[in-house]
Formats: structure tokens, sequence, C-alpha cells
């Protein structure tokens, strides 16, 4: 029985440079060809071979479980024969290219191509990071040295100095231009953090504010408890520094590649023949060279300008009043000058006030988190980096899914509230991180920053927000309370002794 | 050059005629045993990213390899510990595998025997020259291929130290003989088979655990879920054969008790590799479904931790492991069939 499979032929779909160039030998010719179409080619030959002469009931019950199986193989053969020895590169934002050409109807390659050869100019490749001179102010974001530490292969030397920090720690799920899509970021929840939207959840500023360098540092210190984000604690201080440099960079690397293709998108004419960027217009029209430059740097500035400022937009959060005693902040000064032995009571009051704020309708927290704060509320809301790229269709929708997920996108999830009764809070722990949380939200997510008094009438007032502090501190471990009160007790005698 | 893989059969009746040398067969051994602290450190490269904490090959920074000071190697950076003693393993292995194989040529009469430490000393001296292109080219890809030749090379020793014992060469024949007498059948087919492929299953399983291990930011995240399932489709696979095993030495009372102790070591290793290896995610990577207990909620993952370390060189080793002694485990049950079918009864 001989019959031709249908399917991939390696004349009709590359196949043939495939054989060609292995059929010649040439050194190099695994990195220029992308593996799928190796493994393609693998498969149609199999299936070539398996229609010669065998029988019927061999092609008809095994032939799908041994094309599956010479899959597996063949991707197997192909990476350990060294064909994905291509040289990482930042692969371009395809997500938001396919969102864009679907809402706006029109092509992108072009747009991606362009912005592509932008960002290379300005940021460099992942194994030369580089840092646009046009940023350097008088206090630098970040440092080139600590840049190119971080960038580059993975190796160390012989003092123990690291280089190639963010392929070693962070690579595998945050992805090598820092887009989440790491190879392990299907299987993680909540998935890794995209940087490119320049959003960061836990943070000492407002919403709408970039972290500060502090803010990052200490999320790579403490890590995320209870997700795939660990803590980078045992790492030096200098690595910790030229991590967060990264990141930064990558962020603004990405933030800017956003820009540059909404704009494609929506304000240039391709067919008209407008580009975001020509590289070879450097030498035909360097006029226009100049000002598509001067337009990229204008638009990194801005960006590179809210980074610089997020210092400045720090909230600092002062301690309760020294009245109201909260769980785990202990401040001995004030302590001396308050009656100890109603402590208990008016920790009790305080959260007794602070459940019904949890549960009322200004702080609204049980909409979400449930009336005892178990994260049984609302359970259909998305974040924003997945809003972002499902903008304009319902992201329970197979088939406007589809063309998203073939480029990358991973399936949409919705984000849960937290379950408060578990006293794991990702973004800190402490009263100070809880305050924080509740007065300015949280970047990205459904969690809103809460009215306040004086601004908003509203509102509810700093002690209010305390109380809720206490109520969540309470619900987490009953004895919470009790212990702090005593732990300040202890430490009161102890001063007074 | 021929095959120089042993058939069991034609083995049984050239050894029934050799002596056994206790010198070949603790030299053997002690390669055996010394090849297990290999693959140790050579995970725990892996698990540190120090494969390049040493970016020249054969020499260390220049030095002589040997001539290297102590007190860089082993009071310096803790990656250059690791690698160095890494390649000071590798070459222990090395010494042991050429003193073996001058042994085996002077103390040994079969052959085949001597060919197979030939292909032993072939297999440590290439399993170097890759951990040297590792460095020289400082490629993931090749250091990935390192680590799954490693535990063959460990396998090549295991059995080399079950095709070199007293049992191998004298005891099968007696055994064999007894219980033909008794009119047990001592080692069926299907035990050999089983064993056979747990053997072939473990190390598919260690090969796409590799590309799991030495994951590089170009593989699409669709890849490596692929790979995690195989992972723990092959892992059901391995117990599945490992359980199978056990019962078959549970109901039959008549197997070599070097056999059936093989086989409750294989089986408990693998127990523990599966422990292992729930362990090794939550280590990397957490789990999906933390919320659901307080204690995996309030688990903060330590990047290059203590514990995460060794969890995850132990499934490594662990995993080297199991292919080794599926490897006794199927050439001890071959070899007693081979010889039980040979002799006949008196």
């Amino acid at each position: 029985m001989r019959r031709r499979s249908s399917g991939f032929s390696p004349q009709g779909q590359g196949g043939a440079e495939v054989k060609h160039a292995v059929a010649l030998g040439q050194a190099d010719s695994c990195s220029a060809i992308p593996r799928n179409q190796i493994e393609m080619f693998l498969v149609w030959k199999f299936r070539h071979l398996a229609s010669r002469g065998l029988p019927a009931r061999w092609q008809t019950a095994t032939r799908a479980a041994a094309f599956r199986a010479l899959i597996v193989v063949g991707s197997l053969l192909t990476m350990a024969v060294g064909c994905n020895r291509q040289q990482p590169s930042f692969e371009p934002n395809r997500v938001l290219a396919k969102r864009l050409e679907l809402s706006e109807s029109v092509p992108m390659e072009q747009a991606t191509a362009d912005v592509g050869q932008a960002l290379e100019v300005l940021f460099g490749t992942p194994d030369t990071p580089k840092w646009p001179e046009f940023l350097d102010g008088e206090q630098p974001l970040i440092s080139r040295e600590r840049l190119a530490r971080a960038g580059g292969a993975v190796s160390s030397d012989e003092e123990g100095r690291h280089f190639g920090l963010f392929r070693e720690h962070c690579v595998s799920c945050h992805g090598t231009n820092g887009d989440g899509l790491g190879p392990t970021a299907a299987l993680l929840n909540p998935y890794p953090r995209d940087f490119r939207l320049g959003k960061f959840k836990f943070k000492s500023t407002p919403i709408g504010s970039k972290p500060t360098r502090d803010d990052l540092k200490q999320l790579l210190l403490r890590g995320v408890v209870g997700t795939s984000m660990p803590s980078f604690s045992l790492l030096e201080d200098e690595d910790l520094e030229a991590l967060t440099d990264y990141v930064i960079y990558l962020s603004i690397r990405g933030e800017l590649e956003r820009r540059l293709l909404n704009e494609a998108a929506l304000e240039l004419d391709f067919d008209g023949g407008e580009r975001v960027f020509d590289e070879a217009a450097k030498e035909s029209d360097p006029e226009l060279y100049a000002e598509q430059m001067l337009h990229i740097q204008s638009q990194t500035q801005r960006i590179a300008k809210q980074w610089s400022e997020a210092e400045s937009q720090v909230v600092a959060i002062e301690g309760p009043p020294a009245e109201l005693p909260v769980g785990r902040w202990v401040d001995l000064r004030a302590a001396e000058s308050i009656n100890l032995s109603q402590m208990p009571d008016a920790l009790e009051q305080s959260i007794a006030r602070g459940k019904q704020l949890f549960q009322g309708n200004v702080a609204s927290c049980a909409f979400c988190h449930g009336p005892e704060g178990a994260g049984d509320g609302q359970q259909n809301n998305y974040d924003e980096w997945t809003r972002d790229w499902t903008l304009g269709f319902d992201p329970r929708d197979p088939e406007a899914l589809s063309p998203m997920l073939e480029e990358g996108a991973l399936k949409p999830r919705n984000i849960l509230p937290r379950n408060l009764r578990l006293g794991v809070f990702r973004g800190g722990s402490s009263p100070a991180d809880l305050y924080r949380r509740i007065v300015f939200g949280i970047e990205g997510t459904p969690m809103p920053a809460l009215p306040m008094k004086p601004d908003n009438p509203q509102g509810l007032t700093a002690n209010q927000v305390w109380d809720i502090v206490n109520y969540l501190l309470n619900l987490s471990d009953d004895s919470l309370s009790t212990a702090t009160t005593s732990d300040l007790e202890g430490s009161s005698q102890a001063k007074n002794g | 050059m021929a095959d120089p893989t042993p058939d069991p059969k034609h083995i049984g009746d050239r050894s029934l005629a050799t002596g056994y040398s206790a010198l070949v067969h603790r030299l053997s051994v002690i390669l055996t045993v010394a090849v297990f602290p290999l693959i140790w450190v050579g995970g725990l490269v892996t698990t540190y990213d120090a494969g390049m904490a040493v970016p020249d090959w054969p020499g260390t920074y220049g030095w002589n390899m040997f001539a290297y000071p102590a007190s860089t190697w082993l009071f310096g950076p803790f990656d250059l510990l690791v690698e160095h003693s890494h390649r000071l393993l590798g070459t222990l292995a090395g010494l042991l595998s050429i003193a073996l194989v001058v042994a085996a040529f002077r103390n040994d009469g079969r052959p085949w025997f001597r060919r197979w430490t030939l292909l032993l000393l072939l297999a440590v001296i290439a399993q170097g020259a890759l951990g040297g292109a590792r460095v020289l080219l400082d490629e993931r890809t090749v250091a990935m291929i390192h680590g799954c030749t490693g535990p063959l090379f460990f396998a090549m020793a295991a059995a080399t130290a079950v095709m070199s014992s007293r049992w191998w060469i004298e005891r099968p024949a007696a055994e064999a003989s007894s219980q033909t007498a008794l009119g047990q059948n001592a080692t069926g087919p299907f035990l050999c088979w089983l064993a056979s492929s747990l053997l072939v299953a473990s190390y598919l399983q260690l090969i796409v655990g590799a590309q799991l291990r030495h994951v590089t930011g170009s593989v699409p995240h669709s890849l490596f879920k692929g790979f995690v399932h195989m992972h723990l489709g092959l892992a059901g696979l391995v117990a599945l054969i490992a359980s199978g095993l056990l019962l078959t030495c549970i109901f039959n009372g008549g197997l070599p008790a070097r056999v059936r102790r093989a086989v409750f070591l294989v089986f408990a290793a693998v127990l523990l590799q599966i422990a292992l290896g729930i362990g090794t995610w939550i280590v990397n990577y957490a789990l999906p479904w933390a919320e659901l207990n307080a204690w995996l909620a309030s688990y903060t993952i330590s990047a290059k931790g203590y514990w995460e370390s060794l969890v995850v060189t132990a499934h490594v080793a662990t995993g080297a492991l199991i292919i080794s002694l599926s490897t006794v485990v199927a050439l001890r049950a071959w070899r007693s069939r081979a010889t039980s079918t040979q002799v006949p009864a008196n």
C-alpha cells in the first residue's frame, strides 16, 4: 500500500530548505532554521516512510501514537544536537501587535520590525544590553556596569562574583525580555509578572506611580510568599542592585515598545510610507532619521522620568495613634505614656470597629474578600496584565482568544481575591504594609485605593484604616492580638524594671 | 567494532570457565561508589549555575588542575569549590577506569569483559571531553547532554561491578541447579523484561528531566509544559514498572536473593524519587494551588537556599541511582535466567 501522506510537505512549507541545508552539511544550518520546521520535517518524513509497505492495521491504529512519539523524540534530538544554539534575543511583543492588528485592522509586521530595530539601537541585546546616553542625568537611573553584570551569559569569577544574573535567576519565569512568558510561565499561579506594562503591585508609591528602586530590591529580598517568586536574600547586595537595574531597564524598554506599537497602529500611515523607525534612513535620509530618533528619545525620556520621580512620590506611613494598639506595631515610646491595662479592651474594640468597616459599604472589602475575609466574594475579575491584551473581546471566548494564544499569550485566569484568613499577605504582613495596601490599593489589580478623608468627605479616617488593619491581623490569627498586647506589657515592664 | 554488550547466554558459557578476580571486582565497586558523589557534585554544579565558575579547561584559572591552590579551591567561592571538585572527582573516575582496564587485562580471562572495560574507559574520557566542551563553548545544551550521559556512565560502572562479581561468575549455576532440582523456575522472562523496561523508562525520564533542568529562556512555555507533562507521565510509568517488579518478587519466592534485594532497593529509590520530585517542584516554583493550605501559602522559596538546593540535587542524584539500580536488577535477572535455562536438572 503506497500513498502520499497529506499534511506537511517539505516542498510546501520550507522543508526543501531544511533538506537542502542538511544535505549540504552546513555547519550553521541548525541555527538558521527554526526548530519547529525541523520537527515538522521529521514528522513528514516519518509519515512518508510509514506509508510504505506497512500493514494497514499498523498505519491506522498506531500512527497517531507514533507521530506523538516522533515529535517527542524529534524535540529531544534537535535539542540534543544543539539546534537551539541561537543567540538569545529580545522577542517582539507579538501579543500586543496581534491585538492591534485585529482591533485596528492594520498590518503590524513592518511596525513590529521597525520597533525592534529602534529598541536594539537604544537598548542593545540580551548579551550586550545598552543604556541610552540621553538618559544619563545628574542622578543616573541605573548603572551601565551593573547592567552588564545582570545581562549576558551566566558565569562567575575567582572572587565569586556572578555575571548573567537575570539569566541565572529570572529568565525561566519572566522571559528574556521580561514579558512574563518564560518557559515555566504557563504552569505557575499567579503567572510571572510582565514588566513591560511598567506596573508593579507592591510598592511604597500610589497607584499610577512607578515603584522606587528600594521597593523592587525589597521585593527581591523578601520574595512573594506563597508564589513562585523566591526570596533572593542569599545573594550579595551588588547582585540585587544589578538585578534591580535590569528590571528597570527591561520595564522601560518594554513600555517604550508598547508606546511605539500603539502609535504605529493608531497614528501612522504605513500605506503612505510612514515608518516608526528606519535605520537605513541614517544614510539615505538623515533628516528623517533624526526626526524619528528624536521622537523615540522623547518617549523614552518620558518613561524614564516617571521612574526618576518615584522616590519623591513615596508615601510615608505614620504609625497609629498612641492610644490605639495595633497588632505587631509596638511603639514603646508611646506605650510608656498610656495605660497598658486598658490595651486589650482597646484592641478588642478596634477589631470590632474594623469588622464593621470591612463589611460596610465605604471600604467595601467584603464585596471581593467575602464577609469573613475568606476570599469568597466576586470571582470573575481579571488583572490589568490580562485586560491589556484581551481589550475589546471576552477573555472567555475561545475563538477570540485563539490568535492571541498562538502568539504566546497565556490562557486568561481570573484574579481571585485573597483569602485573608490564611494570614499570608503577599505584599508584606506588617501593619504598615497592610495600611498601605488598604489606602493605596494594589496596582494592576481590582484592589482599589480607598476614599480617604478629608479629600473625600464620605471616605475613611486614618484611625478607621488602622481598625481594619487590626481586624485583618486578628482574622488571620486569633491569638495575635493577645500575644501582641502581652509582648507590649512584657517589654514595657522590662524597660521600667 | 563488535558490539561489546554482553549476551547473557554466551557470557554464561564462557564465564563459567573463567576465574573470579577480587581485584577487578573491588576496583569496579570502588569506581561505582566514586561515581555517585561525582554525580552529586555535578548536580550541585547545575543547581548553583556554577558550570562556568572556572572558565578554562582542562586547566583551572591558568593552573594545572592538580596544582590549583587548595586555599582558593577549598576556602574560595562555593561555585568554584563545586566546579573544581567535580573536575577532580571526574579525574578520579578516569584514573580508576584506567586501573580497572589494567586489572581486567591482567586478571580476567573473559575477552568480552576486557573489551567492556575499554569501552568504560572510552566512556569516561568522552564524558570528560563533553564537560570540557561545555566550558569551552559556554553552551548549556552541551551541559544538558553531559548531564544525561553522566548517569549512563554510572550505570556502566554498576554493570561492571555486577559482571565482575563472584555471583555473576560462579553462583548462578549452583543456584539454578538447586532450584531446578526443587522444581522452581528461578527467574521468569516477565521479570527480566520488566527490569529492562524499568531501565529504559527511567533513562528516558532522566532525559526529559534534563530538559526541565537545563531550560533556557528561548524555550517556549508550551514546550516546557509538554516536557513537564511527559515527565509526570514517565514518573507514573516508572512507578508502575517498579511496583510490578516488587509484586513479582513478593509472589515469586524462588528468585535469587541478589535479584530480590536489588528490586527492593530500586523500589525504595523510586518512592524516594517521587517524594523528591514533588519537593523539587515546590522548592523551585511552589504549588499552583498554594492558597488551599496555610503552610504552602506561607512558604517563600529561597533562591539557592540550602534545603532547596539539597532537594533538587538529591532528585538528580536519585534519578541516576535508579538507572544504576535498574541496570543491576536487569543484569542479575537476565543472568539468573540465562544460567537457569542452561543447567540441566540433576
